[in-house]
């Protein structure tokens, strides 16, 4: 699973991964060690290491084998995706076939052996655990296992598509693989993927008794009676396969090939045996790893997992946050809170009476049991989530706060208000961000007796679910308080761009203006249904006009004039003619469309307004407004809101839903030449 | 010595039990009450030394409460915490450990409170079914099992409540009020005067926003709670007088409108030394003075020992009780709030003016959740002193078992 050798082995004499010969229990082990590397992923040196200690392991003939990571935290991650970049259809499919072979090796062992899962096992390095016979997995919080693969455009080709299946069963083994499922230690034992989980402290010890006692794997493939049927017999499985592969065509909509290459290879593994299972995996995996969406979301990821450190910069020192203040417990304000506390904070929220912070404080229990209902936190560390936020009416409570985030309406002056307050209480270092989707961060500070502590934090809806921040950072803006925002970001488990500051910033002002350029498009007489469906046909999650009416029209309207203004051009007039005649948005009584239960029709009266008949034709609309949402975005980066096309693929794509097969409008322009 | 000085606090709405914390446990309430709290008086957590609170009908998943107390709210985890309990003056005997501590150099800053759910008591088996179920589970053969049950009765299957009697003398707490009420010959009439006094201060407490300024908001669901649910604005004279009387009811005077009411609620104080409140650029509103804990056979007059341990913590103040600005005592009964008036004339250990005694009401109006009054009690003749100036307050409560506790604060600038 790798393209190219990295550097020249040298400098470290010290292996990645070396053989420990058995001790008085017969137990030998091999241990896992980048020594270049804090991270154990996957190179050319690490599996020739690996091949070398798998040959002594057989020649010393242990009574078990456990195989453990040197890494205090994690096991072993996939393939470094580094090395992909420039690599031919036939580096990368020799490479899978390289860690084919070395796991083949492994797992015909004629002893058994066991993997020590103390941290993160994902991708390539669940595979190197699935080809151990037993499984033990050590239960602490950051622990997961997972065939991630197709998330990055790519399949699990070191013999994952195979060994899953055959562990856990066809039905199982599909959905952790097309869902890309990582799965926390509790999870991990109930999905039969892990043996057992146990205190990190006994975890060698676990290991060590497992590979006595366990024994060689089979291949059970599931198990109720009904899985090992839908995994063994043809006509059944025949039946399983094309359901998946119908479910996730509807999913991906073409756009992905690697979950259906997957189905295939599990489909011709058990089949045909799993020698061509393996063959249909390394095929694959060099198709996937050198194609254009392989390689824009594998680029996405390196880019976004850079990010967390790249983002940094040109700033300053983040100052420490522990305690964070919320002023406005609404939709965004609750969600803000409760990825604080989830991220280990503790805050202190405000609303205008107690009433208010009663629903907030309620949205977000009902966030956090929801979050812990699906696994993503422990359901103890929820009560703790919950008992990290309290709040009134009043800034009790905020004289301590390291950081606090306003969240109250995109209202300049209700801005300016509550700024005023916090500045009266707060700690001379406390950095205060303003949660704002356009109001440009210059003006909310202006009349600040300290405006250079104040910085923009542009959450996305919903907070939980959305992985990005824009921060923005004003002109005089403290360096210190810029990267603590930015630092906060990280804690939060997001990923942050930093942008200049000016009406929209950089992603509400690229948004606005390709809806603008859809606005017009309904000006020159095309259907509203034809330009929302040749936007979702061309990869966005959501056409632009029913956008506006999710986000409802007032808001739109708002941030459309507040772009518009400040550049000297018309505002949106079509949304602002409908929110008058009382078409607010969906579920407000309509906006562009007209909703009836689940069937929604244009709505007659826009094209009424602009004295227009509809035409039916897609030709070119999405080709064009992606090219205006693209052009945007370039003059951010000349105009220096951007600081570069990485961020500014990062922001459309976490942010906006820019189609990540495309790998972002800089990345797109470059590939079609848009300048 | 350092002095210990109360920074201030909070408390929960004190609401009737079953009522709208139904659903709230004791650590729900406990919580909620220290984290108000520690944002009134903008004390860091990271600043704490140690959290104490009183507890009287503990459930027994918590075997340390105030030690959930911290946990729960994620303060820095290397805080140690402990439960006390005294009965009714449980927060009483939290708040003076808080500043022996701190007197004694032991600890800077404490959070001392007090938390009671008396919806959620934990209920106990009649120990002859509890016998019978520890030996089965020990039982090693079926039959064995079978037999560990053969002295259970019928009557055995009932839950028991959590005990009202006094265990000395078999009587409840009314009961025992019943008999104070008739030594001292308090009528029926002055009760129910003294209990309709308790609701028309509380709710002009209320309505001039003074209890309001104590009070933070608990959230249940979507909404807030936000004010005592006990307080009767319509109560009357003729309306009192109505009520039979509970525990006596040939005799009796003692009426469900003269005693207190179950409640559930919480009480939180910050106790600090006065130079690290200096140093942390916080403003104490009180300085604990002295204080005393009395104790009276059962079998006597049981909710007695505040006569007596209000002269004794004046005494150890070097103060008399003509010096003594506002007083805050707990009201049990009504009976009770006046048998101890007129005790302690009879001792000759002076006489309460009314006009500074619970001055916004007391537990009749405003509840008694039995472990957080001493805090709600201290808390209250805290900020009422700072209000009016006062120079010396006391806090008393009195306690089941014949104890009783006072608390002499004395304002600041002294």
């Amino acid at each position: 699973m790798i393209a190219e050798r990295a550097a020249p082995t040298s400098p470290a004499e010290t292996p990645s991964a070396r053989f420990v010969p058995a001790d008085g229990t017969g137990i030998a082990r091999i241990v896992i060690d980048r020594p270049d590397d804090a991270v154990n992923s996957v190179d050319v040196r690490l599996l020739d290491d690996l091949m070398h200690a798998i040959a002594a392991a057989r020649s010393a003939r242990p009574r078990g084998l456990v195989i453990a990571s040197g890494k205090a935290d994690q096991f072993m991650a996939g393939a470094d995706l580094s090395l992909l970049r420039g690599a031919s259809q036939q580096d990368a499919e020799r490479a899978s076939r390289r860690m084919q072979e070395v796991l083949e090796e492994l797992a015909a062992l004629p002893f058994t052996t066991v993997a020590a899962i103390n941290g993160p096992a994902l991708g390539g390095g669940f595979e190197l655990a699935l080809a151990c016979d037993r499984r033990v997995m050590a239960d602490t919080p950051n622990a997961r296992v997972g065939l991630t693969e197709v998330r990055l455009g790519l399949i699990p080709a070191a013999g994952g598509t195979q060994r899953l299946v055959r562990l856990i069963g066809l039905p199982r083994a599909l959905d952790l693989i097309l869902g890309a499922r990582q799965l926390t230690p509790k999870r991990a034992l109930r999905a039969g993927v892990v043996d057992e989980v146990v205190h990190p402290a006994v975890l060698l010890r676990a290991t060590g008794e497992v590979a006595l006692t366990g024994g060689k794997a089979s291949a059970r493939g599931g198990r109720t009676a009904i899985e090992r049927a839908i995994t063994w017999l043809a006509p059944l499985r025949a039946v399983a396969l094309s359901q998946a592969r119908k479910r996730t065509l509807a999913e991906t909509r073409g756009f992905y090939p690697a979950p259906l290459r997957a189905i295939d290879a599990v489909a011709a593994g058990l089949s045909r045996g799993m020698a061509a299972g393996l063959e249909e995996e390394s095929r694959a995996f060099g198709e996937l790893a050198t194609s254009q969406t392989g390689r824009n979301l594998t680029s996405l990821l390196v880019r976004t997992l850079r990010q967390r450190r790249a983002a940094f910069e040109g700033l300053g020192a983040a100052r420490p946050v522990g305690r964070v203040g919320v002023v406005g417990l609404g939709f965004m304000g609750s969600g803000i809170a409760q990825s604080a506390a989830v991220a280990g904070m503790t805050v202190r929220a405000r609303d205008r009476d107690a009433a208010a912070v009663a629903k907030g404080i309620s949205s977000i229990r009902k966030l956090t049991t929801e979050a812990a209902r699906k696994g993503a936190i422990e359901r103890r560390e929820a009560t703790r989530v919950t008992g990290r936020v309290s709040g009134g009416p009043d800034l009790a409570g905020f004289r301590h706060a390291d950081l606090v985030i306003e969240a109250v309406f995109e209202e300049i002056g209700a801005k300016r208000a509550v700024i005023s307050e916090l500045e009266a209480v707060l700690r001379a270092d406390a950095v205060i961000a303003s949660n704002t989707s356009a109001l440009p961060i210059g003006e909310i500070a202006r009349g600040a007796r300290h405006p250079e502590r104040i910085v923009g934090m542009h959450f996305f809806s919903p907070v939980h679910k959305m992985p990005l921040i824009e921060v923005v950072r004003p002109a005089g803006a403290d360096p210190d308080a810029v990267a603590t925002a930015v630092a906060t970001a990280v804690a939060f488990g997001k990923t942050p761009i930093v942008v200049g500051d000016g009406p929209g910033f950089y992603t509400t002002r690229v948004l606005s203006t390709m809806i603008a350029d859809a606005f017009a498009l309904v000006g020159e007489g095309v259907a509203i249904e034809a330009i929302d469906r040749a936007m979702t046909e061309f990869g966005w999650p959501v056409g632009p006009l029913q956008l506006v009416d999710e986000v409802g029209l007032e808001v739109a309207a708002h941030a459309g004039e507040t772009i518009a203004k400040a550049r000297r051009m018309d505002g949106p007039g079509i949304v602002a003619s409908l929110a008058d005649e009382g078409f607010r948005g969906k579920a407000r009584g309509g906006g562009f469309y007209l909703y009836e239960g689940r069937k929604r029709t244009a709505n007659p009266r826009v094209y009424a307004i602009l004295g227009v008949t509809p035409r039916a034709t897609t030709g070119g609309i999405a080709g064009r407004l992606t090219t205006t949402f693209v052009r945007e975005a370039q003059r951010c980066l000349e105009e220096g809101i951007l600081r570069s096309a990485d961020e500014g693929d990062l922001g459309a794509v976490l942010g906006l839903g820019f189609p990540p097969f495309l790998g972002g409008p800089f990345t797109y322009a470059r590939e079609r030449g848009i300048s | 010595m350092p002095r210990a000085v109360i920074l201030g606090g909070a408390r929960t709405p004190f609401v009737k039990a079953g009522t709208s914390f139904a659903e709230l446990d004791v650590l729900d309430l406990a919580r909620s009450a220290t984290a108000e709290a520690l944002a009134r008086t903008e004390v860091d957590p990271r600043d704490v030394d140690e959290v104490v609170f009183g507890n009287v009908a503990r459930p027994v998943a918590y075997h340390n409460l105030a030690r959930e107390v911290v946990l729960s709210l994620s303060m820095p985890a290397r805080i140690p915490a402990y439960t006390v309990s005294l009965a009714c003056a449980s927060a009483c005997l939290a708040i003076t450990s808080a500043a022996d501590h701190v007197m004694t150099r032991n600890a800077e800053v404490v959070v001392a409170g007090g938390s009671e759910s008396l919806t959620n008591v934990p209920l106990t088996l009649t120990p002859r079914l509890a016998r019978s179920l520890i030996a089965a589970s020990q039982a090693k053969s079926l039959p064995a099992k079978a037999r560990s049950f053969a002295e259970v009765r019928a009557s055995d299957i009932a839950p028991v409540a959590p005990g009202i009697r006094e265990t000395s003398t078999g009587l409840t707490m009314g009961e025992s009020a019943e008999r104070m009420a008739a030594i001292n010959g308090i009528e029926r009439e002055e009760q129910d005067a003294w209990a309709l006094r308790s609701h028309q201060l509380a709710a002009a407490g209320w309505e001039d926003g003074r209890l309001a300024a104590e009070v933070g908001p608990v959230y249940v669901d979507s909404t807030a709670v936000i004010t005592d649910g006990h307080i009767r604005r319509d109560s009357t004279r003729e309306k009192l007088a109505t009520l039979p009387p509970v525990f006596d009811r040939a005799h009796g005077t003692i009426t469900a409108g003269n005693a207190s009411p179950l409640t559930d609620g919480a009480a939180a104080v910050v106790i600090a030394s006065e130079q690290r409140a200096r140093q942390l650029g916080l403003a104490p509103l009180a300085v604990i003075r002295s204080y005393a804990y009395a104790a009276v056979d059962p079998a006597d007059q049981l909710l007695i020992a505040p006569a007596y341990a209000i002269p004794l913590a004046l005494q150890r103040a070097g103060l008399t009780l003509d010096d003594i600005d506002v007083f805050e005592m707990h009201e049990a009964f009504a009976a009770q709030v006046l048998s101890t008036i007129r005790v302690m004339e009879q001792n000759g250990a002076g006489t309460i003016p009314l006009a500074k005694l619970n001055v916004m009401g007391g537990s009749i109006a405003l509840g008694h959740p039995f472990g957080a009054t001493g805090a709600r009690l201290v808390l209250t003749l805290a900020h009422e002193m700072k209000r009016r100036g006062a120079r010396y307050g006391v806090a008393s409560a009195c306690a089941a078992g014949g104890n009783g506790a006072a608390i002499v604060l004395e304002s600041i600038a002294a």
